[in-house]
């Protein structure tokens, strides 16, 4: 089998178990009459997405707003943090230990405090967000800047290259690989953070988000819409995950690729 | 009398863990040799290499480059160059930039790198994937762009570890042959480690035969610079003759215990 083959098939078949799913679901839902109040059928979840369009894509928007700020604050903080670290194995002893606290104290019960302290809501949904999606960057990154080829280390050494020149010419292009997989965790990390925040935080009016979105519906027991606004949020995953997969291929595409 | 290219007295080795690699090394490199180090594996003579490279410090004795510390390596008429067991190339970077790297972290122009590393390409054969990556090429032709990498920067001392280790017989005895002539046709001076004792008859204006447990030098063999090292050479009686006198050598180092000297 062929490349072009391949990529048609990884393509053709998810699309495939995809519609087959939905199909069976719909059926399933007409033929045992299941009220669209207890699971609504696909077509019930199309018809409330149609019908409630316009909130959903504001709260699409503030989402994805919270989503890609943190994600770039993330990146950038994460990638200075992992910098700085790597200079020194004593700053990297000294601070990594808080590092894993970040990322292992649940941002769920974290989130009421930062709401709290921090007055601008949508600076507190930065914040959340950004706590959960910055530790595979810095995590990534730093392992990307330490595992360099050591011969061409000792390559740089004996050609007496600078500090400034191993970092620009060696060790962060090395890491790239490990830094854009961090992205890619980062940016799913990002939503499930910026959602988790606007669920604690519960932000209605101008800057309310999906999640809030799904907390109405269920209040109303309009549950189409909450499924509407839950497909919004995946699909918002998924154009995430491809875009960074893409951003990746661009970027390494070309060193990465094979002998054809 | 004029300073070795490089001179080493009573160089010693030994690692952090406490392995004695090398035992006192006297060795002085004169201008335009070819010099092979062979030995059995452990007889620290890729340590030696580094030793020169000055990738490792010796932990006893002294090391003089034409007569002078590693701070003066670099300048003009004193560059040494180094190829990798591996081709240690930058995955992330087409051949052209590979091969211009020592350019580069010497801070050389553009202008005046261009033409040096395409003709450093074209000397190894490379000259038609100049922006082709490494993952795209053959071993064979990745261990060209590292010969290239290592040509670019005019060497005046050419230090290689194993370099074609990991080829096939016909991909090695033909870079063999275009080693030989870069390196003769320059007079450029070369230290080779190499674990085939052909390879080293056959490259080598000197072998040198080392023994292991620890690291040092067994003895030497000579052989003269002026054979035309081609297919004729490889073929030859006079090449079986030294393959089998190496072969005696190489079989007394192999068996030799350590008595505080060769």
């Amino acid at each position: 089998m062929n490349a072009r083959h391949m990529a048609r098939l990884t393509l053709i078949a998810p699309t495939l178990v995809g519609l087959c799913t939905l199909g069976v679901w719909e059926a399933a839902c007409r033929l045992l009459s299941i009220p669209s109040y207890l699971f609504p059928a696909p077509s019930d979840i199309a018809a409330s997405l149609h019908a409630n369009w316009p909130m959903l894509l504001h709260a699409l928007g503030s989402t994805l707003q919270v989503t890609l700020v943190s994600l770039l604050v993330s990146v950038v903080l994460g990638t200075a943090i992992a910098v700085v670290l790597v200079q020194h194995k004593l700053l990297q002893v000294s601070f990594m230990p808080y590092v894993i606290i970040l990322q292992v104290t649940p941002i769920a019960a974290v989130a009421p405090l930062i709401i709290v302290l921090v007055k601008t809501t949508g600076v507190a949904l930065v914040l959340c967000a950004t706590l959960i999606a910055i530790f595979p960057v810095i995590s990534n990154t730093l392992i990307g800047l330490g595992a360099v080829d050591p011969g061409l280390e000792a390559y740089f050494r004996m050609h007496k290259a600078t500090r400034m020149q191993t970092l620009l010419r060696l060790r962060i292009p090395s890491a790239l690989p490990m830094f854009m997989a961090g992205v890619r965790i980062a940016s799913g990390l990002a939503l499930v953070g910026a959602v988790v925040a606007e669920f604690v935080a519960g932000t209605g009016g101008n800057s309310a988000g999906l999640a809030y979105e799904i907390l109405q519906s269920g209040f109303q027991m309009d549950i189409p819409r909450m499924f509407a606004a839950l497909f919004l949020i995946t699909v918002t995953g998924l154009v995430l995950h491809g875009g960074m997969t893409t951003i990746e291929r661009l970027l390494l595409g070309r060193w990465m690729r094979p002998a054809t | 009398m004029m300073d070795p290219v490089v001179g080493l007295w009573g160089v010693e080795k030994v690692f952090g863990n406490g392995v004695r690699a090398l035992a006192p090394v006297n060795l002085a490199v004169q201008p335009g040799e070819f010099i092979s180090l062979i030995g059995p594996s452990g007889c620290g003579k890729s340590t030696l290499l580094k030793v020169i490279a000055s990738i490792h410090a010796p932990s006893a004795g002294q090391v003089r480059w034409w007569g002078r510390d590693f701070a003066h390596v670099g300048s003009a008429g004193h560059r040494m160059a180094f190829v990798f067991q591996d081709p240690t190339l930058m995955p992330w970077a087409c051949m052209e930039d590979n091969v211009r790297l020592p350019l580069d972290l010497e801070r050389m122009p553009a202008t005046t790198a261009g033409p040096l590393v395409r003709d450093a390409l074209e000397q190894v054969g490379l000259g038609h994937v100049l922006r082709h990556y490494p993952a795209q090429l053959s071993g064979g032709m990745k261990m060209r762009a590292s010969i290239a990498r290592a040509l670019v920067t005019q060497p005046d001392l050419l230090l290689m570890d194993e370099p074609f280790g990991a080829l096939d017989e016909f991909s090695r005895n033909r870079l063999d042959e275009e080693m030989a002539r870069l390196c003769y046709e320059k007079g450029l001076t070369t230290l080779f480690v190499t674990h085939s004792l052909y390879e080293a008859v056959f490259l080598s204006s000197r072998v040198i035969v080392m023994a292991a447990n620890p690291g040092r030098i067994f003895g030497e063999y000579h052989i003269d610079p002026a054979i035309r090292r081609d297919e004729t050479f490889r073929l030859s009686d006079d090449f079986a003759h030294m393959c089998r006198d190496l072969t005696q050598m190489l079989t007394e180092a192999t068996h030799a215990t350590f008595s505080g000297g060769a």
